[in-house]
């Protein structure tokens, strides 16, 4: 009995007495992703003089909110950039962003009939874009919601630049 | 080392419990107390571990969310008092860095901050180290800004962020938990010796029975048997030792109704010759008176059938003495005796009063069967006469309070010759019954009896008789209680079959 008392018995309570004090300092660990969304502008999207979309950066210092971005877009291009936009010109941009789970919602103060397909691409590119950059997912689905409702304001749709 | 190990052994051995219930007590109590211990160390484990994992994320998290949270509204590059806004977004304890810009307050991590750096910078990931602080446990965090691209590319932005936060509510949480494990394995204590000492007594009081019955044996109890209760090895145990036990009272009983038969046997043929020998004995008288008027051829003849018969009746008749013995229908009647003068009586009424000098301080008196003496004093007498050299002599001294007739003390009479002696193989042998020390002289007087016949006499006063050798010759000494029935107890061999009750000592026992 003795033997096993002392090779057996005696590491073990040892061990477990020492695995019972306290927190003990540990080595670096990971601790999961970083956080992001600093950016030295924010990305809008026009559409080019070839009749695609291309992305054009505003060098605003930041990155800024989705709704930002957004009414940043919905003001335009401006006359010396040679980009045209799909969006009718309205003097409301007041844009309202919700975000919730693999949905980006955005309510924009257009009626429907002010939005070509092309101007709902660039609200959707731009709205995506700047939600991945603040850290979000990339097959995150946005939905455009119009001041006219209706099945259009209902649609998830994906920007066929992103994700 | 090893020498203290060693001490640490001998220190264990001496406390090495001897007992089989304490044995099986400590074991018990070891591992189970080791058993609990271990589980209840083991659950305050993982759960402490779970606690502080699950801490750690929160901690973790929070920073993480206030950063990304903040991150969009800030300049980038960053100027000094873009990262004063981040570090008071993250609150206390805090340092912001980006290239050569800092941002520190006045508890934040300094020293011990390049571990996590280093890996914060190797993987573009949070990284968290746990630290002591003044004792107390904390959290070290460190992250780094990330730059994401539209496509979700992501580089680094420069900006790190470094904050400790504290873990003390943690620990005292894991301190509670190790309390409550310490206190479950403490309960289990109790259990364990209740357990331990059920078991025990399960095991040992088998164990216990076994042993009392093989005293009960070994004390002479033949019957004695254990129930043998269960099938386990113990019950097995007891079974054989109950068949022992059945072998050996079988054995004995065996025995004994051979030797009772031996002795009726013996009882009953002395019975059966006595008749015709006294016929015989009569015949021989008759010829014997006529035996002047035959023939010197004739009278030879006729005294030698004389002698013949006497020895034959004398034989039988020791022999019905022996068998009275063996019966244990002796009977002892005791009287007043003065030793002395019962040893000169015996010899002058044998004639041998001119070949043995007695030795007496005076009176010797004691309480004995005046027959039972007289036959041991002849029968010891004879044999010195017939075996040993003269002179013989016979001594005879008493002890204690010699005073006539009271009780306490014992009377020595000893017989000594001056012949050869005792060989050293007879010795032992001498009180055996028709043991004859001469092989060649079996057609000796005797009998092969009378010593033996002296030595049941002696025992039967609750004395005894042993033979030994001295310088000069053979001696044999016997010693008998002046008060046999006062001294019960000192008695040897054949107890006293209620003889002496009827003696004169009757009155002597109030003295």
């Amino acid at each position: 009995m003795r033997p096993f008392l002392v090779r057996v018995l005696v590491p073990l309570l040892a061990v477990l007495l020492s695995a019972g004090c306290g927190l003990r300092p540990t080595g670096p660990a990971d601790g999961g992703r970083a956080p992001t969304g600093v950016a030295p502008g924010v990305t809008l999207y026009f559409i080019g003089g070839d009749g695609e979309l291309q992305p054009d950066f505003r060098d605003s210092g930041r990155l800024g909110t989705v709704s930002d971005a957004v009414s940043l877009l919905i003001a335009g291009p401006g006359p010396t950039s040679g980009l045209s936009t799909g969006i009718a010109a309205v003097s409301t941009t007041r844009v309202v962003v919700t975000t919730g789970p693999e949905v980006l919602t955005v309510l924009v103060p257009l009626a429907m009939d002010e939005v070509t397909p092309q101007g709902i691409d660039q609200i959707v590119c731009t709205a995506l874009g700047v939600h991945v950059q603040s850290g979000g997912a990339e097959d995150t689905e946005v939905r455009v919601g119009f001041t006219t409702g209706g099945r259009e304001s209902e649609e998830l749709r994906t920007c066929p630049l992103i994700g | 080392m090893t020498g203290g190990l060693r001490r640490a052994g001998a220190w264990a051995h001496r406390l090495r419990p001897r007992g089989l219930r304490t044995r099986l007590l400590v074991a018990f109590v070891l591992v189970t107390v080791v058993g609990a211990a271990a589980a209840a160390w083991a659950a305050a484990g993982s759960a402490g571990t779970a606690l502080v994992d699950g801490a750690q994320e929160r901690l973790t998290g929070t920073v993480a969310d206030r950063v990304a949270a903040l991150a969009p509204e800030l300049d980038y590059p960053p100027d000094e008092e873009g990262l004063d806004r981040l570090r008071a977004a993250v609150g206390p304890n805090t340092l912001v860095t980006y290239e050569d810009l800092r941002s520190a307050d006045a508890d934040a991590p300094g020293p011990g901050i390049g571990p996590v750096r280093d890996a914060v910078r190797e993987r573009d990931r949070i990284s968290v180290r746990r630290i002591t602080d003044d004792g107390a446990p904390k959290l070290l965090i460190g992250m780094p800004v990330m730059l994401t691209d539209t496509d979700g590319a992501r580089t680094p932005s420069g900006i790190e962020v470094y904050t400790v936060r504290d873990l003390s509510g943690v620990e005292g949480q894991i301190d509670v938990l190790t309390r409550s494990a310490v206190a479950a394995s403490a309960l289990a204590l109790p259990l364990a010796v209740l357990l331990a000492l059920l078991a025990a007594r399960g095991v040992l009081r088998p164990v216990r029975d076994l042993r009392d019955t093989a005293r009960r044996l070994a004390d002479g109890d033949l019957g004695a048997r254990t129930v043998p209760q269960g099938a386990d090895e113990l019950a097995a145990l007891t079974a054989t030792v109950n068949e022992m036990a059945a072998s050996l009272q079988e054995s004995m009983a065996q025995m004994e109704r051979m030797r009772a038969d031996a002795r009726r046997f013996a009882s009953d043929v002395s019975h059966e010759l006595r008749t015709p020998l006294s016929t015989l004995t009569a015949v021989v008288d008759v010829l014997a008176s006529a035996a002047d008027r035959m023939e010197a051829d004739d009278r030879e003849s006729v005294e030698l059938a004389v002698t013949e018969t006497r020895r034959l009746v004398a034989l039988v008749e020791e022999l019905m003495e022996v068998s009275r013995f063996d019966a244990g229908s002796a009977a002892l009647r005791l009287e007043e005796v003065d030793a002395a003068e019962a040893v000169r009586d015996c010899l002058r009424a044998r004639g041998w009063t001119d070949r043995v000098a007695v030795e007496a301080d005076g009176p010797v008196g004691l309480l004995a069967d005046r027959r039972r003496l007289d036959v041991i004093v002849a029968n010891l007498v004879g044999n010195a006469l017939r075996h040993g050299a003269p002179p013989v002599r016979v001594r005879v001294a008493g002890d204690g309070d010699g005073g006539e007739g009271t009780g306490g003390g014992e009377v020595r009479i000893e017989v000594a010759d001056e012949g050869p002696g005792l060989p050293e193989d007879v010795l032992p042998h001498v009180f055996d019954r028709f043991y004859k020390g001469d092989a060649a002289r079996t057609r000796t007087p005797g009998s092969g009896l009378g010593l033996a016949i002296a030595l049941e006499n002696a025992r039967l006063h609750g004395g005894d008789l042993v033979a030994e050798n001295t310088e000069g010759g053979a001696r044999f000494v016997l010693r008998l209680p002046r008060d046999p029935g006062g001294d019960r107890d000192g008695g040897h061999g054949v107890g006293h079959p209620g003889g002496h009750a009827d003696g004169p000592g009757h009155g002597e026992e109030e003295r």
